[in-house]
């Protein structure tokens, strides 16, 4: 079972860092490559611009996953440097709690806005179905919302076990 | 309502991740005006509308790529062989190498790392006191905010609608006026020991040129194609990120490819978050605006306050408090929208308004108890952060004074806007 977690984890973040890099050099590549038709060919691509945004978009939910996989989200970060350890780690187990609720809310709501343009048919890029391009954002907040649920059960074995070590950083 | 924002605002404090802080508080108000939360993903996808957004990504990723190469390095001498002639050379070199490295990166809060650990030893070498050391590296550190291309410039040209072109030209002057104010103090607190790095030399200008001849094109390009006119600052943003990582990679070899999924990964964390921050501040802030918050703000503050000048006390003392609590990205997107309208009541120009955020908010850095270039400091130098906070304080003076100016004096960020 435990070999079974550190293998899912090697691996999710291999896929992240994979999407990553795709995305970015896909971005820079569409991006200059569109600079380049311009000035010497006076032509380009009517879609690349949306691809560039949507691409954006992808990034941005992707870093997000990445980001709550190495705790790495924005918090205001005042109280941890005067709290004692233990009471550090119980408040951020409840706020963890939070956070992984709120997810989860918006990965639920978001999963139905899909529904709603897979029914209407909405298009994007000409005429790439729209839920496909957006299905980043459930998916995102769906793991999103599942690390706050692990980070949360890595600080109460912690809280219990007294062993500090934090979740690999 | 009172209860769910006290809950909130605690969570935030008590380290609740802020993107979920600002995403139930839209989603609370959502469901008070009975719309459906389906909303939230409707603006979470609004990212995808927004334009010159790639910019924030391309540049975050060309900056870390910078800082991990030895361009850090180059920099500091080329600044050293023409800047290190004048008296007080080395601490002049770290103000003028952190301004243009911190631009270029974006104000990521790489500076310090990259550029810290070349410059304070260095100066140390050179005889500056071991306080003032810590407290020029500390404060040059978020130093160059102002200066294009930095992402905060970008973003709040994002977030508040106005030309992000227009905002380049504005930061130029201010960000100026902070460089002279506290190289005037390097100088005056070193007067005992003003001495040149070295006196001036053609050789060693052409040695560090030539060491540094495939980053030197970067700047001209970028800031020549923005500043022309000639390229929108998300394709000046590709070009540079493309280009380093062809200079770095391929031509310096001094990042390895098998590096980069981790330089990648590092910089795409950083940017999710800002983002993420910035999806879900859409929906707080459409709900807002929805509720009329804005009007309600303006009518308490116009019955507090009639004169702009008055105004503009108040809005510093604010986001003096708001940059000591939240980062520069999150301040932002959080508040821009509130204080824009408030700012249009008192005929306060959205371009200076930018560049007095901005400048507050650069404060923030280095604001106790919880300014971030502080504890960067205190982790990378290995000192006290108390020590930090008092190497830094009469830094934070400076850079105050210089704040207020540029609050008082809106030709100087306006004197460059064509039409402004």
């Amino acid at each position: 079972m435990k070999n079974l977690l550190s293998r899912l984890e090697r691996l999710g973040r291999i896929a992240e860092d994979t999407a990553l890099v795709i995305l970015l050099c896909g971005m820079i590549v569409l991006a200059v490559g569109q600079i380049v038709l311009r000035e010497i060919f006076a032509t380009g691509f009517v879609w690349a611009d949306e691809l560039v945004k949507l691409l954006v978009l992808w990034l941005a939910m992707v870093g997000s996953i990445a980001a709550s996989r190495d705790n790495r989200h924005i918090r205001i970060d005042a109280l941890s440097h005067v709290l004692p350890d233990k009471a550090i780690v119980a408040t951020r187990i409840l706020v963890d709690l939070f956070a992984a609720f709120v997810c989860g809310v918006i990965a639920w709501h978001a999963f139905r806005y899909q529904q709603l343009e897979i029914e209407f048919g909405d298009t994007v890029l000409i005429n790439t179905p729209a839920w496909l391009a957006h299905v980043i954002v459930p998916v995102a907040f769906t793991l999103v919302s599942y690390r706050f649920v692990v980070l949360v059960a890595w600080q109460l074995y912690s809280l219990a076990s007294g062993d500090d070590r934090r979740p690999a950083e | 309502m009172i209860l769910i924002s006290l809950i909130l605002i605690l969570l935030a404090v008590f380290g609740a991740p802020l993107f979920a802080v600002i995403a139930s508080s839209a989603m609370v108000g959502f469901l008070r005006e009975d719309t459906d939360l389906m909303n939230m993903a409707l603006e979470v996808l609004s990212i995808a509308d927004l334009p010159f957004l790639a910019a924030i990504p391309l540049f975050t990723f060309a900056g870390y790529v910078l800082s991990e190469s030895n361009a850090p390095k180059r920099l500091v001498r080329l600044t050293g062989a023409m800047l290190g002639w004048m008296p007080g050379g080395l601490a002049i070199v770290c103000l003028a190498a952190c301004a243009f490295f911190t631009a270029f990166t974006g104000a990521s809060g790489v500076t310090i790392i990259a550029l810290g650990a070349i410059l304070y030893p260095a100066l140390a070498h050179d005889g500056y006191p071991e306080k003032f050391n810590l407290g020029l590296v500390t404060s040059s550190g978020s130093l160059g905010l102002l200066f294009a291309p930095s992402l905060p410039l970008i973003l709040y040209g994002v977030v508040a609608e106005v030309s992000i072109d227009d905002l380049f030209l504005a930061g130029i002057l201010p960000g100026m006026v902070m460089l002279v104010m506290l190289s005037g103090w390097c100088l005056w607190v070193n007067r005992a020991n003003r001495k040149p790095l070295s006196s001036f030399s053609f050789r060693e200008l052409g040695g560090a040129m030539r060491e540094a001849i495939w980053e030197l094109p970067l700047p001209v390009v970028v800031l020549g194609g923005i500043y022309s006119g000639f390229f929108a600052v998300s394709e000046a943003a590709a070009i540079t990120a493309l280009y380093v990582l062809i200079v770095e990679v391929l031509i310096m070899r001094e990042i390895r490819i098998t590096d980069l999924p981790r330089i990648i990964r590092a910089s795409m964390v950083l940017v999710g978050g800002i983002l993420l921050i910035l999806g879900v501040s859409l929906a707080s802030t459409n709900y807002m605006i929805g509720a009329g918050i804005p009007q309600q703000l303006f009518d308490v503050v116009a019955s507090l306050v009639s004169s702009q000048a008055t105004f503009l006390v108040l809005l510093l003392v604010f986001l003096l408090i708001l940059g000591a609590i939240l980062d520069i990205f999150s301040a932002i997107v959080l508040v821009v929208p509130l204080i824009l309208p408030i700012a249009a009541g008192y005929d306060v120009n959205p371009v200076h308004l930018g560049i007095v955020f901005l400048a507050a908010m650069q404060l923030g850095y280095l604001t106790p108890p919880v300014g971030l270039n502080l504890f960067i400091a205190s982790y990378r130098f290995e000192k006290p952060i108390m020590h930090v906070y008092s190497a830094t304080f009469p830094f934070l003076i400076i850079l105050m004074l210089s704040v207020i100016l540029i609050t008082f004096w809106p030709g100087l960020s306006l004197w460059l806007v064509a039409d402004g």
